[in-house]
């Protein structure tokens, strides 16, 4: 009798060692390569819809670019006023480059950090370049006899985006131009 | 630190027809110089004019240059934009290094840039391409058709488990253990 509960023992113990899965483990293994096929298929076939979508320009499209410290929200005929020191001059065509996020109305490219280069164009004009109002720092400390008052005018940069433009390169392998 | 007086003008960023949709126009139209032939505090004024005037003119030719000697008054440096704004400067007792930098600032800004202060840095015809936020969106359409008050969605599940509940699933886990010891 004991001799034959070993046995049950045994077999019991192979199907617990196939996995944990016990009998139908084997069966579940053989179906998982038709499910990754599956995947694949659909990241391809995501892909092929963006790209579709992209060469339809069917909604506007908008980029999220990291200028000078800042991240702006950016479409195309869009003004942004950039403060401080900056070199660009009246009339200067530039491409901003640092795209952290590029999206039309139904697919969003987000970058790790920024998308990869040359797959989003965002050009801009610079249109003006001029001094802002003049703002008064004051400071005093109460009953100590101290009081400062300086004042200061940032220089400021107004852009016109003149175009945010996605290529229709997804998943291509990056050249990196920089 | 304040950017405001009673008689500062607040404004939006706009630019003038346009500009810079299609090309670039220089949205300083007319330039007047107005200074002394004899008096020294002119003598800034009067060295740009005489070295850098006939170039700034070549280089600018959208821009229209006056120059108006005026006996024993102050040096002063007008300009007139495309939106109609006129600025005026005075450039009395600076030097022709100075001159130059301001006259710059003057080329290269449309309109007053001083006399108003900014309330928004970015001026966009489109606010939201994806549409804007609300508290539905990304949310499960369940809710929609669920007819409250409902059981699920009523439920008081956001809180951790407290430690009078904990006490009593302890007791009676315990009471299970010593129905099976007592087995």
């Amino acid at each position: 009798m004991s001799f034959f509960r070993a046995g049950l023992q045994k077999l019991a113990s192979v199907f617990r060692s196939s996995n944990q899965c016990g009998i139908l483990s084997k069966s579940i293994t053989n179906n998982a390569p038709v499910a990754t096929q599956y995947v694949s298929n659909t990241a391809s076939d995501i892909i092929t819809s963006c790209n579709k979508l992209i060469e339809e320009r069917s909604s506007r499209n908008f980029a999220i670019v990291h200028l000078l410290g800042k991240q702006w929200r950016v479409t195309d005929g869009d003004l942004l006023v950039v403060e401080g020191y900056w070199p660009p001059n009246i009339g200067d065509k530039i491409t901003l480059d640092k795209v952290l996020l590029a999206a039309t109305k139904d697919l969003s490219l987000i970058g790790r950090p920024i998308v990869q280069p040359g797959l989003v164009t965002v050009t801009a004009t610079i249109i003006s370049k001029g001094l802002s109002h003049t703002r008064t720092h004051f400071k005093k400390k109460r009953r100590k006899q101290f009081m400062r008052i300086n004042f200061q005018r940032a220089q400021q940069t107004i852009l016109r985006i003149n175009s945010v433009v996605i290529n229709n390169k997804i998943n291509e392998p990056a050249n990196n131009v920089f | 630190m304040s950017n405001s007086n009673l008689f500062m003008k607040t404004g939006f960023v706009r630019a003038p027809l346009q500009n810079g949709v299609g090309r670039y126009v220089c949205q300083l139209q007319r330039i007047v110089f107005k200074f002394c032939k004899s008096h020294g505090g002119s003598r800034g004024l009067r060295d740009f004019i005489e070295q850098d005037l006939v170039d700034f003119a070549k280089n600018n030719p959208s821009v229209v240059v006056y120059l108006k000697p005026r006996r024993h008054r102050s040096a002063v440096v007008v300009g007139e934009y495309l939106n109609g704004d006129r600025v005026w400067m005075s450039v009395n007792q600076k030097t022709h290094s100075e001159i130059t930098k301001w006259i710059e600032n003057l080329r290269t800004q449309q309109g007053n840039l001083s006399e108003i202060r900014l309330r928004k840095y970015q001026y966009t015809d489109h606010p939201s391409i994806q549409g804007p936020w609300t508290p539905f969106t990304f949310k499960n359409p369940e809710l929609n058709l669920a007819e409250l008050p409902n059981v699920k969605f009523g439920e008081n599940n956001r809180l951790p488990i407290s430690a009078t509940e904990q006490l009593r699933l302890m007791f009676e886990k315990q009471k299970l253990s010593d129905v099976k010891t007592a087995e």
